[in-house]
């Protein structure tokens, strides 16, 4: 019964963002505030439906209800609990409820928090959501239910894709979705504004902590999946430039730049027309990226459940939300008037910098991800577009964006002084170059280009930290005063610089783990020794064990420094009983930000080797990789910070405070 | 400069830069991306060795033969032809007789025998390489769904 | 019931919901009033940096300036505010609610649901609860002990026939392989496995499976699962004569109440009746359950499909294969004069033709035909390539 009712309230859930589809729209019009409230129950009525409908979904994974076809042929009942929850979202059909649960989640968020915002604004942005919302709630009944039932119930399941039995694709996907999905606020509050023809400071204002909750969460998400990626499948690799990746990783771009472009709307009410087409366009990259990771139409190593009739399903949707939205914008944009003046060289003029290097890194990653697509289907020749292509376009297009990137916050709005930034980041800039030569003194035989790679990473950090020292007046000023401006400057500045400063850290690793990266792959008998980034590793031998739904073959490492053993590594080849599917699970040591990781390959077999306990092994020295991930974290800190900026927190400022500051104008 | 100099300015200025972008992604899209081949694609038309393919088919069984150490030679076949596969590495989990692979490198001068520096084969293990999948259906080899003729 | 009373809650909450702001009478609110409250907190920010001293005087009041600017617009904007309205349209839309809420949802689950059925949680579905330690445990236990002594064919014997059951085919392929590895070759092992292979390839019988029953019957003659596999290929090639006999020899050795006696009586009805019908049999497949559920793994299941014929006739002594397949392709190539629309059948034809060695016969097929597929329809074209394949030459262009 559980269940079946979850299935009735997912119904419910359709009928009642229907209702939201249609009477705020026509309440808007007409200015009647009675038909635009109905938005607020429905909101929350259509979020508590599909809420109820997940938790009942979850029940029959947690109780192992094989009645379910869904849990039948992605769960197993002896399963880890843990497993069986994530499991509701480890295939497509519970995917996709998630990503409703996250829709209609924001959609609510809006209700609740957004009683600042026009009655009209807002019934628009809920009508819109509940648009979105209805068109895939109409796709999870009509193509992929996941309350379709068997009778009678087989007794077992069929288990879910070992692969996916692990923490990080447990909270990754949600994570993911948040982001994704969190754009399609920013996609609500366009089209609203379009609809109403009002786009002014004050929507900048409105859109911009969604933009900044949406972009944290997305940070969040890809970082973990890439990690993921890194220590799961056992290739050492941490990005692929593998479709499912750009998918994730084009809504980033579009949203950074949204980012950046609305704090120039909101402070000048420049940048009006790009901006609202930033924001269709960010959602529309996420919808893409749903439709290529759903459709099965790219190959990719991270696609699982796929279905050529339900991509076509998605496309549906795909033309009509983007077609819609961009129509809509082409017949309202010509009605907007361009805002505030600015000279090139000013703040405004280094965030359309940043928007112009963003959109078109943006540009690059979809040509490189779709051209396989368009050439299969106009000539029929089959591609595939590595990382070669997207180093040769994406790297280059980054680059000046990046060395660009500490200036921006050190100028001036309106007219701003690229001298005096320049002077005022003479220090960072030398002691980036300073890290950059003791790159190359002692990482001996580096690549110059690698120590110029370090260089730009320092600049960044320290380009970060230059704009905090000067907001805070440091040097300037005695300590205690430096200190107390430093606690006062607002959390956004705080935030936007912790970004910057993440971003550099993750440049830093990126380029510390590409340049100086050793790779080794070699037989290695038990007691064998081989030397890893100034480590001696020792291949101990093999052993057999068995897990709750494996078996698996681990090989022993002991890691040693200067003849003492430091720690022993474990690395395994397992197999998964209920799918005969074999994984390899790599074995880490992290020292510091940097990492040993070994990976095993195949026993040998012939040769006089054969039977001696032989085995291929693979043994990488990563330098600086964790901080590829570390950045990301202080980047995904740095949303957080910025949200927590009192003047972003969710719609306009509370009454009573506009109240103190209009009796004291002059604090 | 007048404000219409200024702003004809950042204009050109923004043209350029998505002209280099654009000539990059040209370049890039001549010289960096793979082609994906068929054994029987090879056997129609040879590839001028050197040149960089995808090359993707069922591992025959019994082909697997492995040398000392990493290499390992085993042949790719789609129901027509069959292309000869030298490759030194490590091998993925689901490496296995009549599984679907892509294996990316190039033919040596001189020599039937496709040189391989990766290979790939999905972690699912219904994994068909789409291309692969195509493949074989146009060979009629392919069982998957419905039925062969 | 207890669904159905709470679903009906459920509805009736969403719609009240819904239709309480549309009942309520509201106050009129200015528009302009939000955007007024955002630019006076912006004025107060200008304020607060400058103060702070992180602007300095002159961009303040730029910004000042540029923001009161704003501010005015708002304030003028804000006289447009909204109206109380109430009348037609907000009843339309009570009514709507009121209709359309009810309506989708049970129009929509009645159509999708399946309201009578209850949730069966594992817990609750092995009866006794000294049997929930049941089937799957004491599969999972035998699995862990298979891992540690994957020798120990008997465990593998046991374990076969349950993957069977469980549809967990795979693993049961590879358990009854592992058996006869150990235990040596069984007619029960052999055909377990044969039956195994017609599972995992929905019902079709497969050269591999034919030759699984066929080894079983070498080893025991009277096994009925083998005999009966082997009457359905019969039936699956097309081969109803034999298929029949099979039967029958089958139904006289089998005790009446042996389980798979239903399917066997039904199936010699159907073909009894085809032949009646026809002079002669054609190819007419009983629908069987599928063997994937929970039932007796020695109810089989078949459907049918064309499979190689030469390799069926092998089985049989030289002289009556010669003479079954003459007369075979002599009833196929006549039931095709009759009724050429069967590509299947003109393929099927073609083929025995060339195996008989009757290259001249096997063009007349072809060319009879593409009478009746042209070639550049599908089946045109695949019989063409069957042709090249057989090596019989197509006859010229003009000639059709």
């Amino acid at each position: 019964m559980i269940v079946e009712l979850g299935h009735y309230a997912l119904i419910v859930a359709l009928a009642t963002a229907l209702v939201q589809s249609v009477v705020p729209v026509i309440g808007a019009r007409r200015g009647d505030l009675a038909m635009m409230n109905v938005a607020h129950p429905a909101a929350i009525a259509s979020f508590l439906l599909v809420l109820l409908s997940f938790g009942a979904l979850t029940y029959a994974y947690v109780t192992s209800d094989f009645s379910v076809q869904n849990v039948y042929e992605n769960s197993h009942s002896l399963k880890p609990l843990i497993f069986k929850i994530s499991g509701v979202w480890g295939n497509h059909e519970g995917s996709m409820v998630l990503w409703i649960l996250i829709l209609v989640f924001f959609s609510a968020l809006v209700a609740t928090f957004g009683g600042n915002l026009p009655a009209t604004l807002r019934a628009n942005v809920l009508a819109v959501q509940a648009w979105i919302t209805s068109a895939f709630l109409f796709f999870v009944l009509l193509t992929s239910n996941p309350f379709a039932r068997i009778a009678p119930a087989p007794m077992e399941g069929r288990d879910l894709n070992p692969i996916l039995q692990d923490i990080g694709l447990a909270i990754h996907p949600p994570l993911l979705y948040l982001g994704y999905v969190g754009f399609s606020i920013c996609f609500s509050f366009a089209i609203a504004a379009l609809m109403d023809g009002r786009i002014d400071a004050a929507w900048a204002r409105w859109v911009r902590p969604w933009t900044l909750a949406a972009w944290t969460f997305l940070t969040a998400g890809i970082s973990m999946g890439s990690y993921w990626a890194y220590y799961e499948l056992g290739w050492g690799g941490w990005w692929f430039w593998d479709p499912v990746e750009n998918a994730s990783f084009m809504p980033w771009l579009a949203g950074t730049a949204l980012l950046h472009s609305a704090l120039v709307m909101e402070k000048r009410e420049a940048l009006r027309i790009w901006t609202v087409l930033l924001a269709i366009l960010t959602f529309s990259l996420s919808l893409l990226g749903t439709f290529l990771v759903r459709s099965g139409v790219l190959t990719s190593v991270h696609t699982f459940a796929s279905d050529p009739t339900r991509g076509v399903f998605i496309l549906g949707i795909l033309v009509l939300f983007i077609g819609g939205a961009l129509s809509l914008f082409a017949l309202r944009a010509a009605s907007l008037k361009s805002g505030g003046l600015f000279q090139p060289i000013s703040r405004e003029g280094a965030l359309v910098f940043n928007n112009l290097f963003l959109t078109t890194a943006t540009a690059t990653v979809l040509i490189g991800t779709l051209y396989p697509l368009l050439l299969e289907s106009l000539t029929g020749e089959k591609i595939s577009v590595g990382p070669p292509f997207f180093n040769l376009t994406f790297g280059p297009v980054m680059l000046p964006l990046l060395l660009a990137v500490p200036f921006g916050p050190l100028l001036a709005w309106k007219r701003g002084d690229l001298i005096g930034a320049a002077q005022r980041l003479y220090m960072a800039a030398g002691l980036s170059l300073l890290a950059g030569l003791a790159a190359l003194y002692f990482a001996t035989g580096a690549p110059v280009l690698a120590a110029l790679g370090i260089a730009l990473g320092f600049f960044l950090v320290f380009g970060a930290l230059t704009d905090l020292a000067l907001r805070s007046g440091l040097g300037k000023t005695s300590l205690a005063v430096s200190w107390k401006r430093f606690a006062g400057l607002p959390r956004s500045t705080l935030g936007g610089a912790l970004a910057h400063l993440g971003l550099g850290v993750s440049v830093l690793g990126i380029v510390g783990v590409t340049a100086f990266e050793t790779e080794q792959v070699r037989e290695m008998s038990p007691g064998e020794v081989t030397e890893a980034g100034g480590y001696t590793l020792r291949f101990d031998g093999m052993e057999p064990a068995v897990g709750p739904n494996y078996t698996e073959d681990v090989g022993h490492f002991t890691v040693l420094v200067d003849g003492e053993p430091l720690a022993r590594m474990d690395s395994a080849k397992r197999l998964y009983t209920a799918r005969r599917m074999p994984t390899t699970e790599a074995g880490i040591l992290t020292r510091g930000v940097n990492q040993l990781y070994v990976s095993l390959g195949d026993p040998v077999e012939t040769g006089e080797a054969a039977g001696s306990g032989t085995i291929v092994v693979r043994v990488w020295w990563k330098p600086m990789v964790t901080l590829i991930w570390y950045g990301t974290i202080i980047m995904a800190a740095g949303g957080i910070i910025s949200l927590s900026d009192r003047r972003l927190r969710v719609g306009a400022p509370s009454r009573s405070r506009r109240a103190r500051a209009a009796m004291e104008p002059a604090e | 400069m007048t404000r219409k100099q200024k702003r004809l300015a950042v204009i050109a200025g923004g043209m350029g830069v998505i002209a280099l972008a654009a000539v990059l992604v040209l370049v890039a899209l001549r010289d960096e991306i793979v082609f994906f081949h068929s054994p029987s694609d090879i056997a129609a038309e040879p590839v001028t060795p050197g040149t960089r393919i995808r090359l993707g088919g069922l591992v025959v069984a019994g082909s697997i033969e492995r040398g000392g150490g990493t290499e390992v030679r085993f042949a790719v076949e789609d129901g027509a032809s069959t292309v000869a596969v030298a490759y030194d590495g490590i091998l993925p989990d689901l490496f296995r007789e009549g599984q679907g692979v892509i294996t990316e490198g190039s033919f040596q001068p001189g020599s039937d025998t496709f040189v391989a520096d990766s290979v790939l084969a999905k972690h699912d293990e219904n994994y068909m390489p789409k291309e692969v999948a195509d493949t074989l259906k146009s060979q009629g080899v392919w069982q998957g769904e419905g039925e062969a003729n | 019931m207890m669904f159905w009373v709470l679903a009906a809650i459920l509805t009736a909450v969403v719609t009240i919901a819904l239709l309480l702001p549309l009942a309520r009478r509201v106050p009129v609110v200015a528009g302009g009033d939000h955007d007024v409250e955002v630019y006076s907190d912006q004025l107060s920010e200008v304020d607060r940096d400058s103060n702070a001293g992180l602007i300095d005087e002159a961009e303040a009041e730029y910004a000042r300036a540029e923001i009161a600017r704003r501010l005015l617009r708002a304030d003028r904007r804000s006289d447009a505010g909204i109206e109380e309205r109430s009348g037609r349209m907000r009843r339309v839309a009570q009514v709507g609610v009121i209709v359309a809420v009810p309506a989708i949802a049970m129009g929509a689950y009645l159509t999708a649901g399946s309201p009578g059925l209850p949730d069966q949680p594992l817990a609750s579905r092995a009866a006794p609860p000294s049997e929930r330690s049941g089937p799957e445990m004491l599969i999972a236990q035998a699995e862990a002990h298979l891992a540690d002594n994957p020798d120990d064919g008997r465990g593998w014997d046991v374990l076969a026939p349950i993957y069977l059951r469980m549809g967990r085919f795979d693993d049961a392929e590879m358990a009854y392989a592992n058996a006869m590895r150990i235990l040596g070759p069984s007619a029960e092992r052999h055909s377990g496995y044969g039956e195994t292979l017609v599972a995992a390839a929905g019902g079709v019988i497969s050269e591999e499976a034919r030759i699984a029953f066929q080894s079983a019957r070498e080893l025991e003659p009277d096994e009925p699962k083998a005999a009966f596999y082997l009457a359905m290929a019969l039936v699956q090639e097309g081969r109803n004569e034999r298929a029949l006999q099979a039967f029958e020899d089958l139904a006289e050795t089998s005790p009446p109440d042996a389980p798979w006696m239903e399917v066997v009586d039904a199936q010699i009805a159907t073909l009894d009746r085809e032949r009646s019908a026809t002079g002669s049999l054609t190819l007419a497949p009983l629908e069987l359950p599928n063997l994937a559920g929970s039932q007796e793994p020695s109810a089989p299941s078949g459907s049918s499909a064309p499979s190689d014929e030469a390799a069926a006739i092998q089985s049989m002594p030289e002289s009556e294969r010669r003479e079954m397949i003459v007369g075979m392709v002599e009833s196929l190539d006549a039931r095709l004069r009759e009724n050429p629309d069967n590509a299947d059948g003109w393929m099927r034809l073609m083929r025995s033709y060339s195996v008989l060695g009757r290259d001249d016969a096997a063009n007349d097929a072809l060319t009879r035909a593409l009478e009746a597929f042209p070639r550049d329809s599908e089946q045109g074209a695949a019989l063409l390539a069957l042709a090249s394949e057989l090596g019989i030459d197509a006859p010229a262009e003009e000639a059709q």
